[in-house]
């Protein structure tokens, strides 16, 4: 790997490289999970919740999309360390 | 320093972005675009606005979980369907880069369609290319102030109208409007409206040609797809070259200059920015408008046109081409074998679903008879748009007979209705403790609606 490693990327490209990947994601994920389960159902009954469906499904989604935030986070902040690391061994 | 040789290592990559603003052009393949365009916007808007009987044509209602496509009615059962459709849709879209290059991306996809209605409202309000850099180059001024908050409410507006048109996929328009005039949006349908909203204005107002540059997937791979048979826009340079300037009616060779006059038309007409003459580069969206500018340009100087023209890599070299290549024919065979998989199956699709579940508390009962009785609960699910009456039976044990408390069930369109049978049969029939049951569930009025569902019918068992 000779590739120069970039490890200075402009802190708005971290943030829409976490953000987008996730965000499709969260959309794959929310369209399987809830063509298994209808929310509604999933709440406990002892639960007193009296929640609209568009809201169930809309705290999913957003669920889903912070999972994988942070899932997407861990592999920038590792690969942005790793090529610091990189970096300085080479030099 | 660190943060120094980093930057050297990677300056051009991470490059400030200069905004863009695209030249206008006018020409055969603008109108073309323009009509995709239009064709594209009027399908996003106007479909929430179609009927279909008593109901909206198109509605993802998620309350009821139910899809409704025309006349078509998808359940969560159905999931299948919307993956099919989502791969036929991933594979056309490898058809059609093989065959046509980045089609796509400059005539069918959301970010060019939006991009450009904004770059409309843009060119409307503020004026063309020279007008729009001045603006945004002088100091801020009552003008121009007005002149930015036009614009900018023309955009809020339109994105706003993309925002309600977005939810009125899920919620019925005539609610939804009713809703919002009587101020009684929800809070999920007011967050989702305004995020749509906030999503349309930021990426086709602002991040336009970032977005296919930074975020999109498909610009990544779409090379991959490509041959030399692939149609490209692409310059000519070796009747371009050299170029350089020279007075209206010259002749090139005179003049020991190519075609091109370098009067960088093509450029600023370019909505990604790029030089087309510097060859093929993953920022070209194939929009074609360079080639409209152009042949605008060779039109002036009396030069044919198609200096800059939609190409393949084999004509561009002299070769021969090859429209029907073993990959467009394996896409295509792939193609037409899984759409027509997905249409038989659609069209043979039974708009009926039986679920059995037995009763977990007893394993089996004994009737005064001395017969062994087992209890169901049947689950009815009736995803036809009409009702229906069904006939309910059973077999697989000698003699056996199923009690229900009516004759003919009754279910209501798109309807699930819950009936609990019982199945008795003599202890000398059955071979085994556990013995297989079908129940057979018919309608009274339509052949085609029929389910067999199996079940377990648990008895003593032989000693």
């Amino acid at each position: 790997m000779n590739a120069p490693i970039p490890e200075n990327i402009p802190r708005a490209q971290q943030v829409i490289s976490v953000l987008w990947p996730s965000f499709l994601v969260a959309i794959v994920a929310s369209g399987l999970f809830f063509s298994a389960f209808n929310p509604v159902e999933l709440i406990p009954f002892n639960l007193d919740i009296d929640i609209s469906p568009l809201a169930a499904y809309s705290i999913g989604f957003f669920l889903f999309w912070i999972l994988a935030i942070v899932s997407s986070t861990g592999t920038l902040y590792f690969t942005i360390s790793n090529c610091r690391v990189l970096n300085k061994q080479r030099r | 320093m660190g943060t120094q040789q980093a930057e050297t290592e990677a300056p051009e990559f991470y490059a400030k972005h200069k905004k863009i603003y695209p030249r206008e052009v006018s020409g055969r393949f603008s109108r073309l675009r323009l009509i995709s365009l239009l064709a594209l916007l009027g399908i996003y808007y106007l479909t929430p606005l179609l009927q279909w009987g008593d109901r909206q044509a198109v509605l993802f209602d998620l309350p009821a979980r139910k899809f409704y496509i025309f006349g078509l009615t998808l359940w969560p059962q159905d999931f299948i369907y919307l993956a099919a459709i989502l791969i036929l849709a991933g594979l056309s879209l490898f058809f059609f880069t093989a065959l046509l290059g980045r089609v796509w991306c400059g005539y069918a996809c959301p970010q060019t369609v939006w991009t450009e209605a904004y770059l409309w409202m843009e060119r409307k309000i503020e004026g063309n290319r020279s007008r729009r850099m001045k603006l945004d180059k002088a100091p801020m001024s009552a003008a121009k102030f007005r002149i930015k908050l036009l614009k900018h409410t023309a955009w809020i507006t339109f994105s706003l109208w993309t925002g309600l048109t977005f939810v009125a996929y899920f919620t019925p328009i005539d609610v939804l409007i009713g809703k919002l005039f009587s101020a009684s949006l929800g809070p999920w349908e007011t967050f989702w409206i305004l995020f749509y909203s906030f999503a349309t204005y930021g990426n086709a107002g602002f991040m336009r040609e970032q977005v296919c540059l930074y975020m999109c997937p498909y610009a990544r791979f779409q090379s991959a797809m490509f041959d030399s048979d692939t149609l490209i826009v692409a310059y000519h340079p070796e009747r371009g070259e050299p170029r350089g300037s020279r007075r209206r009616g010259t002749e090139p060779k005179s003049a020991g200059l190519g075609d091109c006059i370098d009067c960088n038309v093509c450029v600023q007409a370019c909505p990604t920015g790029i030089d087309i003459r510097d060859g093929l580069q993953y920022e070209c969206i194939a929009c074609s408008l360079c080639i409209d500018a152009c042949d605008g340009i060779m039109d002036k100087m009396s030069y044919p046109r198609g200096l800059i023209k939609y190409t393949t890599e084999n004509s561009a070299q002299g070769k021969s081409q090859h429209i029907l290549r073993p990959r467009i024919m394996v896409y295509a065979t792939i193609l037409l074998v899984l759409c027509g998989a997905l249409f038989v199956h659609i069209s043979q699709r039974v708009a009926l679903d039986l679920d059995v579940i037995r009763d977990r508390n007893t394993l089996y009962r004994e009737t005064r008879d001395g017969l062994i009785e087992n209890v169901y609960t049947l689950k009815i699910l009736n995803m036809d748009s009409n009702p229906h009456r069904y006939i309910l039976s059973a077999d697989g044990i000698d003699g056996m007979k199923l009690v229900t408390d009516q004759d003919e069930i009754m279910v209501e369109a798109g309807s699930v209705y819950q009936i609990v049978v019982r199945i008795q049969a003599d202890e000398f029939n059955l071979e085994k403790r556990s013995v297989t049951v079908n129940f057979h569930l018919q309608a009274t009025d339509a052949n085609h609606l029929v389910m067999v569902e199996e079940a377990r019918f648990v008895g003593p068992g032989k000693s």
